[in-house]
């Protein structure tokens, strides 16, 4: 059967307005500090506030983020959708979905969109562009290499429009654009494999900043390696791992080694089995993003393992898709032990 | 052919481009999503959700693409045309009697995608004759169809086999008043709704459905996601309908114990944008990665054209080839084939 059509779910129950009647602490939930509870945090949880809407009008809650006093009055307003969160006697609304912000040290995946005289203008999925200066990346042809002319008018032969990279914030400036450096061995341009977007930090799901945003899976099915980059700013790039070249070259010679191919826009070879299960660890993390789970190492080399296991059980061909009944064998094992 | 704008480009990268395209064109293709070429992404679908229509459907994607469609009818006169006006041609409706408009968020109405969309929707729907036909109340009135087409998310993929499934569950369900007049009289109808008709009562002929089909080489992909169609080398929307079984004909078919022949009713191509894309560079062209660039663009054309590299991207050239696209359309009527399972399944989704 090509195509499967099911039936809607029926939607969920409506979620019980914060006064309706409880006998628990008289219908003043809001009002109290009982809910710091962690029994009723956990009730909290569902309860999702509309940009506009009323949290309370109780003049001894502070706001925080999300959240509006109109002039002359004590009502705070929901400037986003999401949760409400407390903090003491702050009030703020945390979004369902946001954009990444920024912030130094995170390592984010990003496309240029645009090449200017000395700078890359990259996409890393915030509000505002992100710089990458020409200073910022490390020239083919030796670390201590001087910045020349000619490297400025040939700026489209290292990243031009489209190029993903993987690279490190460097620097924030006051309007939250970041500044992105390429200066390692591990940040460079992406090739050998594909990209998915998912939501990044803010919400509930998505990419989480972890110990470990990068790590190399070894799969089944004479796959091979796999490489994993997750940026936090929920840009992802699953890709065949390339073992660097002379593995034994001294530490301040390494930079000469890898530099022929760090920008290459030429994929090496890459074997049918290694496809597969480039597909099936994508599948694994749409299907993380889809049930609003986050994505970490720890989850996705679960979800794979899990899906391996499914994919195992089924008699028939090997098929990596991760949708449908599958799927929901591959969460209830996630969920189960 | 589709203007490329209709088809929107994704920025990708020549090595995406490269991976994407040398997966989907092995044997067996590998698709980024690990479906088989056939597969079609699974959908939630229901009917009747509108109640101030005669008829209406929603369908929704896992990715969270999302379609509704509302069909609103009303009593309009005929004006006597005169070109072949018959007596005993009888129930012969009119094109202009079925109105299709589309929206998509972020698009203004008269940009070329939504008006495309619509005039491709409203060819199919209007392509297997009969369709009209049932609209006609009697030789001075006739019932005039809108249907209003809304995709409620982004278009994360090329939204017409999407907006096409939907519209086909919609017309399905879409129940026009009893009509109690006789002959020409001016129309009266039953006020009763339980006592309301089908506009495509059950066992009848069933309204067309376009799917979208890419190929890249020589693998037959369905229903592509975005990524797929950027890499792709022909797309077609074929649009097909099954013949009624108890077709007024009078010729039996030999095999109707299976029951369903498939129609071809359109097909169209798309402009894929995977021609707009940059080509990659090779590495010995590449003076970041050791090679020697070409001294004018002429020059790097001709070399880069010239070298048939593994793992460079290179943007299609050329048209397809006629056997390509007859293999594309024998796949999607063959017996047993995605056609076949497309209209079952939609068969299979409850009515009202």
């Amino acid at each position: 059967m090509a195509i499967t059509i099911l039936a809607p779910a029926p939607a969920g129950v409506p979620y019980l307005r914060e006064n309706s009647p409880d006998p628990e602490d008289g219908g003043a939930d809001l009002e109290g500090d009982h809910d710091m509870r962690p029994a009723k945090r956990a009730r909290h949880k569902k309860d999702v506030v509309t940009p506009g809407e009323i949290v309370t009008d109780d003049p001894q809650w502070m706001r925080g983020h999300g959240t509006f006093i109109a002039p002359a009055s004590t009502e705070i307003i929901a400037t986003v959708a999401g949760t409400v969160q407390k903090t003491n006697k702050l009030l703020s609304v945390r979004p369902l979905r946001a954009r990444y912000t920024p912030e130094i040290g995170d390592l984010v995946v990003g496309r240029i969109v645009e090449v200017q005289p000395k700078r890359w203008r990259v996409d890393v999925g915030a509000p505002v562009l992100a710089d990458l200066p020409l200073s910022a990346i490390n020239l083919p042809g030796g670390i201590l290499r001087k910045r020349t002319e000619t490297d400025e008018l040939q700026i489209r032969t290292f990243f031009s429009e489209g190029d993903l990279l993987v690279a490190e914030v460097q620097s924030l400036r006051q309007d939250g654009s970041a500044s992105l450096h390429t200066r390692s061995l591990k940040y460079g341009k992406l090739r050998n494999g594909v990209f998915m977007s998912v939501s990044g930090t803010g919400g509930g799901g998505g990419v989480v900043r972890a110990r470990r945003q990068v790590w190399t899976i070894d799969t089944v099915n004479a796959g091979g390696k796999v490489d994993v980059v997750l940026g936090v700013n929920g840009y992802i790039w699953i890709s065949k791992h390339v073992e660097v070249a002379g593995g034994d070259t001294a530490i301040t010679r390494m930079e000469e080694s890898v530099s022929s191919t760090v920008y290459s826009s030429q994929n090496d070879e890459i074997a049918p089995e290694t496809r597969r299960e480039i597909s099936r660890i994508r599948g694994v993390v749409n299907l993380l993003v889809e049930e609003g789970l986050r994505v970490d190492e720890d989850m996705v080399m679960k979800g794979y393992e899990a899906a391996i296991m499914i994919d195992g059980e089924e008699a028939g061909e090997s098929n990596a898709y991760l949708g449908g009944e599958k799927g929901k064998k591959v969460l209830g094992l996630l969920s189960g032990p | 052919m589709a203007p490329s704008a209709s088809t929107q480009q994704i920025l990708l990268s020549p090595a995406e481009l490269s991976y994407l395209h040398t997966s989907l064109s092995l044997t067996p293709p590998i698709r980024p999503d690990g479906r088989r070429a056939t597969d079609f992404r699974p959908l939630h679908a229901e009917t009747d959700i509108l109640p101030g229509t005669y008829g209406s459907a929603r369908i929704c994607f896992a990715d969270g693409t999302e379609a509704v469609v509302g069909v609103k009818a009303e009593v309009e006169k005929s004006t006597p045309s005169y070109v072949g006006d018959d007596e005993g041609g009888g129930e012969k409706g009119r094109n202009e009697w079925v109105e299709v408009s589309v929206e998509i968020p972020g698009m203004r109405d008269d940009d070329s995608m939504p008006v495309f969309l619509a005039a491709m929707l409203s060819e199919s729907l209007l392509a297997d004759g009969g369709f009209t036909g049932r609209l006609w109340i009697n030789r001075r009135f006739h019932w005039k169809l809108y249907l209003d087409i809304l995709l409620l998310s982004q278009p994360l993929s090329y939204p017409l086999p999407l907006l096409s499934l939907t519209t086909h569950l919609a017309l399905l369900s879409t129940r026009l008043p009893k009509l109690k007049s006789e002959k020409d009289e001016d129309p009266l109808f039953d006020d009763d709704w339980d006592a309301s008709v089908h506009l495509y009562p059950v066992g009848s002929a069933k309204p067309a459905v376009t799917l979208l089909v890419m190929a890249v080489k020589d693998n037959i992909i369905f229903d592509p996601s975005k990524e797929e169609l950027s890499v792709a080398e022909v797309v077609l929307a074929v649009s097909i309908a099954s013949h009624s079984s108890s077709a007024g004909s009078g010729r039996m078919q030999v095999d109707s114990g299976s029951g369903r022949q498939l129609r071809l009713l359109a097909v169209r191509t798309i402009d894929p944008p995977s021609r707009l894309t940059h080509p990659g560079v090779p590495n010995s062209l590449n003076t970041a990665t050791g090679g020697t660039a070409a001294a004018s663009l002429e020059q790097e054309n001709s070399k880069r054209e010239g070298l048939h590299e593994e793992g460079v991207w290179q943007p299609p050239r050329g048209g397809a080839k006629r056997k390509l696209i007859a293999g594309m359309i024998a796949r999607v009527l063959e017996k047993g084939g995605v056609g076949e399972d497309v209209l079952d399944g939609l068969d299979a989704v409850e009515l009202g």
